[in-house]
């Protein structure tokens, strides 16, 4: 192939939102070369553990403990991770990050052709204005320069097109979208819902709003309830990149993907104040290799977007591509994530379920809304949990052998139900992402730093979401076991995000209420690194409705010329 | 492939055979280190062990499927925990690796003694039954009992015969159903993910 490629726009990263950024850019009839850093993965052919047993793995779906404890000693805290999906993580050994002094973080990652939109937990929730205006309401941060009414527009598309399940409920925190029948409460959580939402008119379990199909849609079957969806799933059922963004792209014909394409700096011109094109290496062969185009997409997930942005610093802009603000890599967040309470149900023993829900129950934000009635925190906690049967590992937490114990273990266990709550992480400045100058990845380029502690408000927030779970849960007629308040460490949620903001003041900003550089008009950053709060739903559809809206803003743009 | 915990073995070489016969089993027995490989007298203990824990019934049981085989190689591959060093306890010096984990499997044989396998049945359960007991009690010189048992829960329930015929397994269940009525031939599915993880 020759090295004199040139395109109109470059995506960086094939993952949920690199995906979206390919598809509107070429079905708006630019030519788009997406690089994507990890392996190819082709829809339905490569999930090869898809539909295997357990008994047909070396380690029965467990894995390898041994292996996980050396080479995938963070990526095996992953809820998803198990031997059917470990090939769809990377492997920590060979993808190393350092922490600062007292920063506990749990980087997930996935690189891979679709990246994280394969391992995804699918949730998929409008922010609303509690959530764009946060930061002006208690000065945390800077303001968005959008609201909701920017967005609603584009949550319509994205959600139409990915295919999102859900339960209206006409909540002014959490907006309403176009979606498809929901998947039922089981029987446990539907008792639940009408007694917590006796006691408190508040607060309203639902289901989940989860981005798998309960209809087919344009190609795609619908969700065969097994929840195994990290393996990948040949029913297209969930959103993925294969699924769904992807086959969209290809079908224009003016897609190009590169695959096993480590994007090591993106190429600045100082005279012209637009950026050129983007070098990578060449993973399998070790070489080096450049394409140009007439704009440039950073989709590479929120830290390594950061990252690629740090590491393109110049003599021109000796602090960081796009960081003339210096904010780039400050305010990170994750939400502050922990299981606040699990009770025993008792009353339901008459029923059980049949087939695997991919998704559970939540209960959005009530709190610091129209009355600020937090204690100790100006912003929001939601909850995500359900009610559950116990299966034979519960065995393994009780005594006794023989031929009872095992006639007990033959039988759906006891109800249980727990919530987990997500936190709002407010931006603070000490939160930060920085180059180590001296340890590199194995393509010699710096490694990636991470500075995280959350604060007081965070842990505020948890104290009182264990109270609030705590309570729920026993006037729902539970027992509650056991809970806490303390967060997972730093990544826990899988929401990193934050690190080049948008907002209105270029002295304090990277990007602008287009996800477009303050500094360089070519240059979007459309992943969880524009992020300016946090909120306390998944970030996910709000990052595909952006990289959606800033596609077409650069498309009017480039048409126009002016960039 | 068909069940390998199934096979039959007469010693190491046919446990290298099983490895090999698994997917990704090269890489399963490069890891496997030779003083890892079990003894017939240890198999011959843990098979013994395994069926006491989950007897034949209408189905068969952890020993009759050969679960001891995955057992040991969980317990050289640190599954459950046990290569971590484990809780302080004098009485487990005797059997700590190098690296200063536990040999679960040589602390069991030690554990039980050296006539264990040749007491009668009904004797080796009740001395099984109360190892068994007192770890579930808190006593912290039987606790790794708990990673051993887990692991033949394991071994069984993710087997074909313990995850398909003693439970029921549905990997395309087509569709989610919120309100089943239990009846007294309702069994549980190896195949719940959720509950099989949290429950």
């Amino acid at each position: 192939m020759d090295d004199n490629l040139t395109f109109d726009a470059i995506v960086v990263g094939s993952g949920i939102t690199g995906g979206w950024a390919a598809k509107e850019l070429t079905e708006a009839g630019l030519k788009v070369l997406l690089l994507e850093r990890g392996r190819k993965i082709e829809h339905q052919l490569d999930y090869e553990t898809e539909m295997k047993a357990p008994w047909e793995m070396p380690f029965r779906g467990e894995g390898d403990a041994d292996l996980y404890a050396s080479e995938y000693a963070v990526q095996r805290l992953n809820r998803h991770f198990t031997e059917f999906t470990q090939n769809h993580f990377v492997n920590d050994a060979q993808n190393p990050y350092q922490t600062g002094e007292g920063t506990d973080f749990t980087w997930f990652r996935s690189y891979q052709l679709g990246g994280r939109s394969l391992t995804w937990g699918r949730q998929s929730y409008r922010w609303s204005d509690y959530d764009f205006g946060a930061n002006k309401r208690d000065g945390h941060g800077t303001d968005w320069p959008i609201r909701y009414v920017d967005l609603a527009p584009w949550y319509d598309k994205v959600e139409e097109f990915i295919g999102v399940s859900g339960a209206a409920e006409g909540l002014p925190q959490l907006p309403d979208g176009k979606f498809l029948p929901p998947f039922a409460l089981n029987v446990v959580e539907q008792a639940a819902r009408e007694k917590i939402m006796a006691a408190w008119p508040e607060r309203r379990l639902t289901i989940g709003r989860t981005a798998n199909l309960t209809q087919e849609k344009e190609g795609r079957g619908p969700c065969q309830s097994r929840s195994i969806c990290a393996r990948g799933c040949s029913y297209g059922a969930y959103f993925s990149t294969q699924s769904s963004t992807l086959p969209a792209a290809q079908a224009t014909g003016n897609l190009t993907l590169i695959t096993d394409a480590a994007v090591e700096k993106i190429d600045y011109d100082p005279k012209t104040r637009r950026v050129t094109g983007v070098r990578w290496i060449d993973t399998k062969t070790k070489t080096r290799r450049q394409a140009t185009a007439r704009m440039v997409f950073l989709n590479a997930g929120a830290f390594n977007s950061v990252h690629l942005l740090l590491n393109s610093a110049s003599e021109a802009m000796p602090n960081g591509l796009a960081n003339g603000s210096g904010v780039l890599g400050t305010h990170i967040m994750d939400h502050a994530n922990t299981l606040s309470a699990a009770a025993i149900m008792p009353g339901f023993e008459a029923w059980t379920t049949f087939g695997n829900r991919p998704t559970g129950a939540i209960i959005p934000r009530y709190r610091n809304m129209d009355k600020m009635d937090g204690i100790g925190h100006t912003r929001g906690f939601s909850f995500q949990g359900g009610a559950l049967q116990s299966t034979w590992t519960a065995g393994k937490r009780e005594a006794g052998i023989g031929a009872e114990y095992k006639a007990n273990l033959r039988k759906p266990g006891p109800w249980r139900m727990v919530l987990v709550a997500f936190a709002d992480c407010v931006p603070r400045a000490s939160n930060r992402l920085t180059l180590d100058r001296t340890k590199f990845d194995a393509n010699g380029i710096p490694q990636l730093h991470i500075d995280f502690a959350f604060g007081a408000e965070e842990h505020a927030a948890l104290a009182q979401a264990k109270a609030d779970a705590t309570e729920m849960l026993t006037k729902a007629g539970g027992h509650v076991i056991f809970g806490f308040d303390r967060p997972g460490p730093g990544g826990t949620a899988i929401h990193e995000m934050g690190g080049a903001r948008m907002g209105l003041d270029p002295a304090t900003s990277v990007l602008n209420k287009w996800s477009q550089s303050h500094d360089v008009a070519n240059l979007f950053v459309t992943d969880g690194a524009q992020m300016a709060s946090s909120a306390c739903q998944n970030p996910s559809l709000t990052y595909m409705a952006l990289t959606a809206r800033a596609a077409a803003h650069a498309v009017s743009l480039l048409k126009s010329s002016a960039i | 492939m068909t069940g390998w915990s199934r096979r039959s073995f007469l010693g190491a070489a046919s446990l290298v055979a099983l490895l090999s016969s698994a997917p990704g089993g090269a890489e399963v027995l490069r890891k496997l280190d030779p003083k890892d490989v079990p003894s017939p007298h240890m198999r011959k203990l843990m098979r013994t062990v395994a069926e006491l824990v989950i007897p034949t019934t209408d189905t068969p049981g952890a020993g009759a499927l050969g679960v001891d085989d995955f057992v040991l190689v969980a317990l050289a591959h640190g599954l459950e925990g046990t290569r971590k060093p484990p809780a302080t306890d004098p009485s487990f010096a005797p059997y700590l690796r190098a690296d200063g984990s536990l040999d679960h499997a040589a602390w069991l044989d030690g554990k039980l003694g050296p006539t264990w396998l040749t007491l009668p049945p009904a004797r080796q359960s009740e001395q099984l039954a109360a190892l068994d007991a007192a770890a579930y009690k808190g006593d912290n010189t039987a606790a790794p009992w708990r990673a051993i048992k887990a692991l033949i829960l394991t071994g069984y329930y993710t087997s074909e015969v313990g995850g398909s015929r003693e439970l029921n397994y549905e990997l395309v269940p087509g569709r989610f159903d919120p309100k089943v009525p239990v009846t007294p031939d309702t069994r549980a599915y190896s195949s719940d993910w959720t509950a099989v993880d949290f429950g």
